[in-house]
């Protein structure tokens, strides 16, 4: 009795992991299958299931009429724009949190945690005032600074908790020795918690990669443009093939997705570490 | 963490600089502002300031074309907003929209996490699968959903014609799409979750749960008495995070239904959007932001009163 039911719940647990499975995986299945389709079978003759890799050199074809390459490299800009800003300035606000008390510590902690709260939207009008006074709209240095605002929080706060966990002993007597301080974050702190400041660029890298809504709001030169928005003119539009538009969206989501499988644990603990800590 | 693991000597060390005796001389007080200031300010200009300029503009009469010429009208707009039956039909959906997606993007997510809490073989890449919707980009998540509910030639219409049904309106009628928005954003949601809680299912004491399996106490029991109140506070916390995101999302509600089809989808972010660039009023959209942004602080400040509680 006692075995049949171990089987029983083996095979539950095996329906129930293959389910998630599916439901998980195949929107991104789909992606590729969709790429590798003619737009006949796709609107007419009915979609073929599986992926026909006979059609690549169609897709490729289709692929090169869309500005892809450039939509990447403004993404990447974009990115990397973001990355450098949030680290820099999350590195300062990390050790500051962990290392001093100050007056208003708390009251920036705090602040620095309802970052996270605040709605993307509920900015925008503010900051695109802003960016005519400051000759900032239609610029990607406009678009990594107000992406730095979501950005900069979570950084500090994985920078914060992985300096908590260095002991102090470390940089104790470089300070003693009257090193500057700032040469202690730099030459000493940063180099041992170099796992946590990778997962922190990996996650504002790609929070500037994905980030849609300022994109399509502030950018209005289509040359500009980062695939997310390139992306999303494709929304009701009909000319473009919608093979071509599958095989650029997934071509944008592999990076994305091989990152963060690569650091998964790390992103959860810093996204986590905000909330907790702050 | 890593304290627990240091000689006790080293514990001793004071951790915070602010405290030691070298930090006599007067200027050394302000060294702690030399690094905090240069974020905080960013913070400030880039942050705080729209956020407040955003609040007043819901005290204002503003037109989209001239942001920066607002005439003082107090709560008007708030009036304005709780005499419209819109605003409460906004309120109803963004309410059900994220505590539906919490309920099942937490469910689903724990699910999987128990599911994968045991090794079994290929467990690695079945993870790595189900972290997808949390990994790919909403604007492509958008695309490839908006193929999938195709109502023509989508694959979720094919099999439902196949299974001899009719045709589903799946984004564009009243009834299915917002039940079809929760299902992309538990796709999104629940790897996050599965991810967290699996990290939280891995601490639990195995002995505790071998110990209270030998006295003759069945599994759901020792789930029940032992596994569940020790990821509880993770359960809270990652449901609370999953709330507040829900609230505040945007992306994939725009770029699937733009709020749509009249409004059965427009929670108070989305509906602010429209207010402000359909409608040109800036003023009543700010007020719609903030109702959302209030209701996000609230979600994180009781969050934030139940941790202190906790700690005390």
């Amino acid at each position: 009795m006692r075995r049949f039911s171990k089987v029983t719940t083996r095979l539950l647990r095996g329906l129930l992991v293959l389910a998630l499975v599916v439901f998980g995986g195949f929107p991104i299945y789909w992606m590729a299958v969709t790429a590798l389709s003619l737009n006949s079978e796709l609107y007419s003759t009915g979609q073929v299931p599986w992926p026909q890799l006979s059609n690549l050199p169609a897709m490729v074809a289709d692929l090169a009429g869309l500005p892809l390459i450039r939509w990447l490299v403004n993404t990447g800009i974009i990115a990397v724009g973001t990355t450098v800003l949030s680290l820099v300035l999350g590195a300062l606000a990390g050790y500051a949190l962990s290392r001093f008390r100050f007056h208003g510590k708390g009251v920036i902690g705090f602040l620095m945690f309802m970052t996270q709260v605040v709605p993307e939207a509920l900015i925008l009008v503010p900051l695109y005032a802003m960016f005519i006074t400051f000759g900032l709209l239609n610029s990607l240095l406009g678009l990594v600074l107000a992406n730095v605002g979501f950005s900069l929080p979570v950084t500090a706060f994985i920078i914060k908790s992985a300096i908590d966990a260095v002991p102090y002993e470390i940089e104790e007597s470089a300070i003693v020795d009257n090193c500057p301080r700032i040469s202690v974050l730099t030459m000493i702190i940063l180099p041992t918690i170099a796992p946590s400041l990778a997962a922190a660029a990996v996650i504002s890298f790609f929070a500037g990669w994905n980030e849609y809504l300022f994109a399509a709001t502030f950018l209005m030169d289509t040359s500009l443009w980062p695939a997310s928005v390139g992306l999303a003119s494709f929304i009701g539009q009909y000319e473009t093939p919608l093979s071509a538009v599958m095989s650029a969206a997934l071509i944008f989501s592999i990076p994305a997705i091989a990152f963060f499988l690569l650091i998964q644990n790390k992103i959860v603990a810093g996204i986590t570490a905000g909330a907790v800590k702050g | 963490m890593s304290n627990h693991t240091l000689p006790e000597r080293l514990a001793a060390v004071p951790v915070h600089a602010g405290r030691k005796p070298d930090a006599r001389r007067r200027w050394k007080g302000l060294l702690p502002y030399a690094f905090i200031v240069p974020p905080a300010l960013y913070l400030l200009v880039f942050m705080f300031w729209p956020l407040g300029r955003q609040i007043y503009l819901s005290l204002t009469r503003t037109r989209l074309a001239t942001p920066n010429r607002s005439t003082f009208i107090g709560l008007g707009n708030y009036e304005r907003l709780f005499d419209n039956p819109d605003f409460y039909t906004t309120l109803k959906i963004t309410l059900i929209y994220s505590v539906l997606a919490v309920v099942i993007g937490v469910a689903v997510g724990m699910v999987a996490a128990l599911a994968l809490n045991r090794p079994f073989p290929g467990r690695t890449l079945v993870r790595g699968i189900l972290l997808f919707g949390w990994a790919v980009p909403n604007v492509a998540a958008a695309l490839v959903w908006l193929w999938i509910f195709n109502e023509r030639s989508g694959i979720l219409n094919t099999v439902v014609t196949g299974l001899g049904l009719e045709r589903v309106s799946w984004l564009t009628s009243t009834e299915m799409a917002l039940p079809s928005i929760l299902l992309v954003t538990v796709w999104q949601v629940a790897p996050f979750v599965m991810l967290v809680m699996l990290a939280a299912l891995q601490s639990v004491p195995e002995e505790v749960k071998e110990a209270a399996l030998v006295d003759g106490a069945d599994r759901l029991s020792v789930f029940k008495a032992v596994t569940l109140p020790h990821v509880l506070p993770t359960l809270q916390l990652v449901s609370l995070l999953v709330m507040v995101w829900s609230i505040r999302r945007f992306d994939i509600i725009y770029l699937l239904t733009g709020g749509g089809p009249i409004g059965s989808t427009s929670t108070l972010i989305v509906k602010l959007r429209q207010v402000a660039f359909e409608n040109h009023d800036l003023g009543l959209a700010s007020a719609y932001g903030v109702v959302g942004l209030v209701l996000a602080m609230s979600v994180a400040a009781i969050h934030a009163l139940y941790n202190r509680r906790r700690q005390t």
